[in-house]
């Protein structure tokens, strides 16, 4: 390895550390003091890489480039200080997983509106001249313009540590990130403290992004990947640490460096690789301590309306049965349009059930859920295409091989909770959802399988059933789907499943019941990936094709978005999600290409107005109507008792 | 008979000691209290005795067995209630959930996955039965964070007792309670020890609540025991009054 080899690359790995450390900083910053992950980072960052191209456009030359790398940050700034007045501020109170729900509402929305703005292709930016050559250095030629990013990281990061420990702001600052309840309790103002600190986050993106946007491209929906770059840069340095980002950023600037280098094909596994084995020695990162544990929080409470279960109230099995009745009959009058689109509301239901078996039930939010639907869809797809085995026997199999992939992982992250669980899970999907993306061997690589034979299911000595066809795939799916659903509403209305409840309501209170609670939450995550498995091998065979994006984390987010539209804290939420959200999907993708800007609108609309779902709604307003009806009735009662 | 032995208990946090070679002896059915000011080590004797923290040394036996550094949820099987400082109950559950469920941990069914909870009737009416000793029998089915503060404090009392605790631990039982919903409190925590024979420790400010109710009383001062006896006893060692109760009993 000559000098020259090294200086190149020593350069390079530095150059990505710089962008990482930029949008990294901003984001732990963020999150240190509104307690709040954004999912809105990378966006941002694409928005401060647009504002660049927007105005170098308009002023070309050396001064135009300067006043961008100026304007574009603080353009960014004034966008997120909107965001966080008005948007925002109005759900501190709720559970984290409303917060993270608004800002990946925002990733959507902020996505399309650039689409329609900027248009869908990439845009490069042009630097000016004296920053577009190179210089040789070390006998390497380095790029001018690599040189100043690595310059300039630095003096930001310098200049961040003079605000944070020289300055007065800076201080309170720091004070509200180590005890917000003791920086409240001393008067500071913290609502002004928090827009601050939202819009300063966002201006370290947006400068992240004009940098970056001349080094690389911009193009609606970048953000997406730099987001989770930098989830995993703050989470192996510890949520909310400044110091955590920086030497994050190295490390991944540096892996991504000599992974392209010694393992190009699993490049991306290796930094998934690294976020799994920080978290599963140190939980909360190098230099991360433990989150506060709210056993019981303001924040729980204020959600108290949202389940209250009146315990001899029981739904009649026939209001139960009379939906997979008419789900029965639907194929003598629908075609077969909405035989399919039903076959993969009745997939996608699966899916959101046992995956909410996770998230409503015993309060872990799964951010990998995808993994397991992946697992359990290549399980299927691969015994079907490689082997001779019969259709049932492969799908059979799906949930079973998820439901190890889920033991494994599930040991590992019932250890954290909170948002390092869920990170956890999204560090071990996107492992998985890399290797597969590669494995050209034995996964077919970004390739995929095609053409997956699914086979007449031999039915003893009575002939066999045909499940080639659309309908006749339509109720073989209603029927594995119904039987799943019936099982998982078992669990939920069961001991174990009043077990979970309390463990989601409060965790140590739980333990001292005399339970393990880490088995049972270990139990819980088995079981919704094993059903989650299940819900994948329908979809290999109801697809006949499958490819690495079902497991990739923006796959992950569709059960957490559905159950949260339908409402997490109801067993039927979930496929009421499903519903509308595939309905969603499939209408406004045949009208429009801004499918994601109308989820987003939905999502948002659902979170300031609807916090319980569309069913958590419904169940409130009759129980509201039965409570009165309940004192109309006393009052009747008593009124011709006295008279 | 001894029910409960704590012996030559040491933990320190980093150069604090703790607690210094505590040594108590409970007997069944005796109702304690142990007092001493704050930081004095109330908290930390009470999370060794329940297994939230290890002792560097020494044990503590409960009914005849080592349980010195068994996990919570271990300690609890054999026998040992605890009610926290704070309202620890399961918020968003009805007040029938809330001890339902302890009652499934203790007869062994929460890993039911299949039967519906409903069905077990005896333990349904276990739970009623529960709930109408502490007095919420009529409120059922409320949600348990609408409960006024010492409703929720009877459910956590409640919740406690259906794991058919020999001994409860009470971290002050009437923290931030009305004087109306102490005095009530402290009837219920009476009658429920003479009902059912259990013993009771508890950790309490109050000085007329542990005065009025408790049979022996331990005072910790710096992580160390400086007296054990009995409220006369105790009203009348010198060093009690010196080092902690200064002129509150001091008539």
């Amino acid at each position: 390895m000559d000098l020259s080899f090294l200086t190149v690359q020593v350069l390079s790995a530095l150059r990505q550390a710089a962008f990482l450390f930029l949008i990294s900083s901003g984001l732990t910053l963020i999150f240190g003091v509104l307690n709040i992950l954004n999912f809105a980072h990378g966006a941002l960052y694409m928005l401060g890489a647009y504002f660049m191209y927007w105005v170098t456009l308009q002023i070309v030359g050396p001064a135009g480039f300067l006043l961008a790398l100026v304007a574009a940050p603080l353009g960014v700034a004034v966008i997120a200080a909107v965001i966080e007045l008005g948007l925002l501020r109005r759900i501190y109170i709720q559970e984290e997983i409303y917060q993270l729900l608004l800002t990946y509402a925002l990733v959507l929305i902020i996505d399309d509106l650039a689409k329609i703005v900027f248009g869908p292709e990439f845009k490069s930016i042009s630097k000016p001249e004296i920053l577009s050559g190179s210089v040789t250095l070390f006998d390497g030629t380095v790029p001018v313009y690599t040189l100043l990013v690595v310059v300039l990281a630095p003096a930001v990061a310098a200049l961040l540590w003079y605000l944070l420990y020289r300055t007065k702001t800076g201080k309170v600052v720091r004070a509200t990130s180590s005890d917000r309840e003791m920086a409240d309790a001393l008067g500071i103002n913290m609502s002004a403290l928090f827009t601050l600190v939202f819009a300063f986050g966002a201006v370290l993106a947006g400068l992240g992004g004009a940098l970056a946007g001349p080094a690389r491209t911009v193009f609606p929906g970048v953000g997406t990947e730099v987001i989770i770059e930098s989830f995993v840069v703050v989470v192996i340095g510890g949520l909310g640490n400044l110091w955590g980002a920086l030497i994050g950023s190295i490390l991944i600037g540096s892996l991504e460096t000599i992974g392209i280098i010694v393992f190009p094909e699993f490049e991306m596994s290796l930094i998934y690789l690294l976020m799994v084995a920080v978290l599963v020695v140190r939980p909360w990162g190098l230099f991360g301590r433990p989150l506060k544990v709210k056993a019981l929080s303001e924040k729980n409470l204020a959600m108290e309306a949202q389940e209250i279960s009146p315990v001899h109230f029981a739904v009649h099995p026939a209001v139960r049965w009379a939906p997979l009745l008419l789900l029965l009959l639907v194929p003598l009058f629908a075609g077969r349009f909405y035989q399919y689109l039903l076959t993969q509301i009745f997939v996608a239901s699966l899916m959101a059930i046992a995956f909410n078996l996770l998230l409503g039930m015993t309060g872990l939010l799964s951010f990998g859920q995808a993994a397991f639907f992946g697992v359990g869809a290549y399980t299927a797809g691969l015994l079907l295409t490689k082997t001779g085995l019969g259709t049932l026997s492969a799908l059979a199999l799906s949930p079973v091989v998820a439901a190890a992939a889920a033991g494994v992982i599930g040991f590992f992250c019932v250890r954290l909770s909170g948002v390092h669980f869920a990170m956890l899970t999204l560090a071990f999907g996107q492992l998985i959802f890399t290797v597969v993306y590669k494995w050209y061997g034995f996964t077919g690589g970004d390739n995929g399988i095609q053409g997956i034979p699914v086979n007449p299911i031999p039915l003893g000595g009575l002939g066999d059933i045909d499940i080639g066809s659309t309908q006749s795939m339509y109720y073989f799916v209603l029927a594995v789907v119904a039987l799943s659903v019936e099982l998982l509403r078992r669990i939920r209305s069961s001991p174990f499943g009043a077990t979970l409840k309390s463990i989601r309501e409060n965790g140590q209170r739980a333990a001292y019941l005399g339970l393990n609670v880490k088995l049972y939450q270990w139990t819980a995550f088995v079981v919704a990936g094993a059903f989650t498995g299940l819900a994948g091998g329908l979809y290999a065979l109801m697809e006949k094709s499958i490819s690495p994006e079902i497991i990739h984390w923006t796959k992950s987010a569709e059960p957490v978005l559905m159950s949260i539209i339908g409402g997490i804290y109801t067993f039927v939420g979930p496929a009421v999600g499903a519903v509308v959200y595939i309905t969603l999907n499939s209408y406004l993708v045949a009208w429009t290409e801004k499918w994601a800007l109308v989820l987003g609108l939905v999502l948002l609309t659902l979170v300031l107005l609807l916090p319980g779902g569309v069913v958590g709604f419904v169940n409130e307003k009759a129980r509201q109507t039965l409570g009165k009806l309940r004192c109309i009735r006393k009052w009747s009662f008593s009124k011709s008792a006295t008279s | 008979m001894v029910i409960l032995e704590v012996r030559d208990v040491v933990k320190s946090f980093g150069g604090l000691r703790a607690l210094q070679e505590v040594t108590l002896t409970v007997k069944k059915g005796e109702i304690r209290a142990v007092i001493g000011p704050n930081g004095a080590g109330k908290s930390t004797l009470f999370n060794v005795m329940t297994g939230l923290l290890s002792p560097d040394s020494g044990s503590v036996r409960f009914d005849g067995e080592q349980i010195t550094g068994m996990p919570p949820h271990r300690i609890i099987r054999k026998g040992i209630g605890r009610s926290f400082q704070i309202t620890n109950i399961f918020p968003r559950m009805s007040v029938f959930e809330n001890v339902q469920v302890a009652l499934f941990s203790h007869h062994g069914k929460s890993r039911n996955p299949l039967s519906m909870a409903r069905k077990f009737k005896e333990i349904g009416e276990e739970t009623l039965g529960i709930l109408d000793r502490v007095g919420l029998g009529e409120k059922y089915d409320a949600s348990a964070s609408v409960l006024s503060h010492g409703d929720q404090k009877r459910l956590e009392i409640a919740i406690s007792l259906a794991s058919r605790p020999k001994l409860l631990m009470l971290d002050e039982p009437t923290a931030g309670m009305s004087r109306f919903e102490s005095r009530e409190t402290v009837a219920l925590l009476q009658k429920i020890s003479r009902e059912q024979g259990l013993t009771l420790v508890f950790t309490e400010h109050d000085m007329d609540i542990v005065f009025g109710i408790s049979e022996k009383i331990t005072v910790l001062q710096q992580g160390a025991v400086i007296a054990d006896g009995t409220p006369a006893e105790i009203k009348a060692n010198p060093e009690v009054r010196k080092a902690y109760l200064g002129e509150e009993i001091a008539e």
